[in-house]
């Protein structure tokens, strides 16, 4: 397996639009549709995302096209950026792979009454208590723990079971993708080898991509939709990225094993052993949406006690309770889910389980399932940029609707390989380079703080300008961060 | 013998041995590479024996590697030191370690999964050579 640039073609549909037609490969049941500028697509040519794209059009039931946000690059089965929906009337199928190992890996957005100037005198204090006190990195387990009832009902139910140990508010379920609940979602489903993993890892928040920020924001391009938000220039935020830790990888894990032989049992072709599905309506299908529901539900748990650490350290570095520091989630959205959705397709309404792998839901304004608070405005998508640049605050607009399935892009995307990440990094030390900035990172690895260097990333302004002309999602505040904590 | 090769966003280990037990046992090195930079570290104080079923050589490979991830994310176990036996019907192994101390192993990646992207064990005319992708 080695990177290779896409050989295949890629057509231009207009300004922010490449198609890959469906006549490329023979078994190939829609087009694959790319969103980029010109600058971003010769990135994306450059590996074998544009080939994952055509491979996920070969599965069964996909409806419209496979689609890419400018944020893609190589996975395995799926890109990373992939959205694909597939109508179980039409024998539509349900892939493990199309959600990604970490199910419901997404990013929440706390906001504060703080201002940069009130952070910046205690900000080094800050970060060292956020890195002693939140459990980052290999081998770190969490300061909460679940026993085996209380563990199924986090996954049945999701944070709002955190209720009786006071760690969530029903402000934070109200903010939170779903209320924090996927229904179907069915803990006996879910292994004991997932739960075992899962059962110390609550409130911990990996290592990789994931971090815990401060942020600063920088820019306000939507003040409307901003003050919805609770949102101003220079106000401190905290911005988390984490996902279902080791349950969520497990219950993926089982699923593919399970999934091993089953497309020969449907007669389904794969041109890839990562991309192993179900039909929605099979019992293996089933089986996977049930654990996979739960799985996100345990996701939206841990999420909210990373939140929930992070306003206890607040609260003591300035002495002030989190309520006084209004310290309240903005948003809380996945970007690795399948979710069964209404849309048009074709002129005509159809329910389709929409694939979001390293995607963001991006409802337009007025859609129901947006919080009341929000429904005028769209969706709040928070996009997690890289540490030493900039994230991104945007609202869904109805063009997602007509084009993407209601979805938009999920971060920067990486640019840079590992491998070439930490070799570009030789003889510097990224953190110093982070604090010339302005930045104070800790991680407990200096390889993963290398590995995420900002330049590993694409520059997240662009791939947002894409989603923001392309009509899919519109800018609403740009963050910078001033303080991270990794793995 | 192994080296790290290039994807993305996660990792790849290519694994080269003259014969399939040493391919496995140094998969096994390879796999912990990843997760404590200086696996040398890492004392022989316990034993855990492994009994795998399986005769497709690729999923055995997944299998092994997604055992000791297991042992790793459950029991904080990590393993420098490999005995493995493949059969026709699947293999046997001897992995010697200790739990993960964060004082004298210093972290590396915490790895998500095995995946099947890319899986590959194949017999070459110098011996044995594996590719696998872990996601990180």
């Amino acid at each position: 397996m080695t990177k290779g640039v896409f050989q295949g073609p890629l057509l231009r549909v207009n300004d922010y639009l490449w198609r890959i037609p469906r006549s490329y490969k023979p078994g190939m049941r829609v087009d694959g549709l790319i969103y980029a500028d010109d600058y971003l697509i010769e990135q994306i040519r450059n590996d074998q995302a544009p080939e994952q794209v055509a491979n996920v059009a070969f599965l069964p039931g996909i409806q419209y096209a496979s689609l890419a946000m400018p944020d893609i690059h190589w996975g395995y089965g799926f890109c990373i950026g992939g959205v694909c929906a597939t109508d179980p009337e039409e024998g539509g199928v349900i892939s493990p792979g199309g959600v990604g190992y970490d199910i419901n890996c997404g990013v929440r957005l706390v906001r504060s009454n703080l201002y940069f100037k009130d952070v910046q005198p205690h900000l080094k204090a800050l970060i060292e208590e956020l890195f002693r006190q939140v459990p980052t990195g290999v081998g770190r387990t969490g300061k909460y723990h679940f026993d085996r009832q209380e563990l199924r009902k986090l996954l049945a139910e999701g944070p709002r079971a955190l209720k009786d140990r006071g760690l969530v508010t029903d402000a934070d379920l109200e903010h939170t993708e779903a209320h924090g609940k996927l229904e179907g979602a069915d803990p006996n489903l879910v292994s004991d080898r997932a739960l075992e993993r899962g059962s110390e890892q609550c409130g911990t928040l990996g290592s990789g991509n994931h971090f815990l920020e401060v942020q600063v924001v920088d820019a306000v391009f939507d003040e409307e939709a901003a003050r919805s938000m609770g949102l101003e220039k220079d106000m401190i935020c905290v911005m988390i990225h984490s996902g279902s830790r080791g349950l969520g990888y497990q219950v993926c894990d089982d699923a593919l094993h399970a999934l091993r032989n089953v497309p020969q049992k449907y007669g389904i072709e794969l041109p890839d052993r990562q991309l192993a599905c179900a039909p929605v309506n099979s019992p293996e299908g089933q089986r996977y949406i049930g654990a996979m529901r739960a799985a996100a539900n345990f996701a939206w748990c841990n999420r909210q006690l990373l939140m929930w650490q992070a306003r206890e350290v607040f609260s003591t570095v300035f002495g002030r309770s989190w309520q006084d520091l209004q310290m309240n989630l903005v948003y809380d959205v996945c970007h690795n889910i399948a979710k069964f959705e209404e849309h048009t397709v074709g002129g005509k309404r159809r329910k389709v389980w929409v694939h979001r792998k390293g995607a963001t839901r991006a409802f337009p304004p007025g859609h129901p399932e947006i919080p009341a608070c929000y429904r005028q405005i769209g969706q709040p998508v928070i996009i997690p940029g890289d540490m030493g640049r900039a994230s991104w605050v945007l609202v869904g607009q109805a063009g997602s609707m007509e084009q993407t399935f209601g979805t938009t892009c999920h971060g920067a995307g990486r640019a840079l390989s590992r491998t070439a990440a930490v070799q570009a990094s030789k003889g510097r030390r990224i953190d110093q380079e982070l604090a010339s900035r302005g930045i104070v990172a800790r991680a407990r690895s200096w390889k993963g703080l290398a590995e995420e260097q900002p330049d590993a990333y694409k520059d997240v302004d662009h791939v947002v300008e894409v989603v923001h002309r392309a009509g899919i999602s519109r800018k609403v505040v740009r963050l910078r961060p001033i303080g991270v904590i990794k793995g | 013998m192994f080296e790290v090769f290039e994807h993305t966003a996660d990792v790849g280990l290519r694994i080269r041995a003259a014969d399939l037990n040493q391919l496995f046992a140094e998969a096994g090195r390879a796999f912990f590479s990843l997760i404590v930079e200086n696996l040398e570290a890492v004392r022989p104080a316990t034993e855990v024996t492994f009994h795998l079923q399986g005769q497709d050589l690729e999923y055995l490979l997944f299998d092994w590697l997604n055992e000791l991830l297991y042992c790793f994310e459950t029991q904080h176990l990590i393993f420098n030191d490999f005995q493995v036996e493949v059969s026709p019907s699947g293999l046997t192994a001897v992995a010697r370690g200790e739990r993960f101390d964060p004082s004298r192993h210093q972290p590396d990646h915490e790895v998500k999964a095995i995946t099947y992207h890319g899986l590959r064990v194949r017999q070459e005319e110098q011996g044995w050579m594996a590719e696998v992708i872990v996601d990180i």
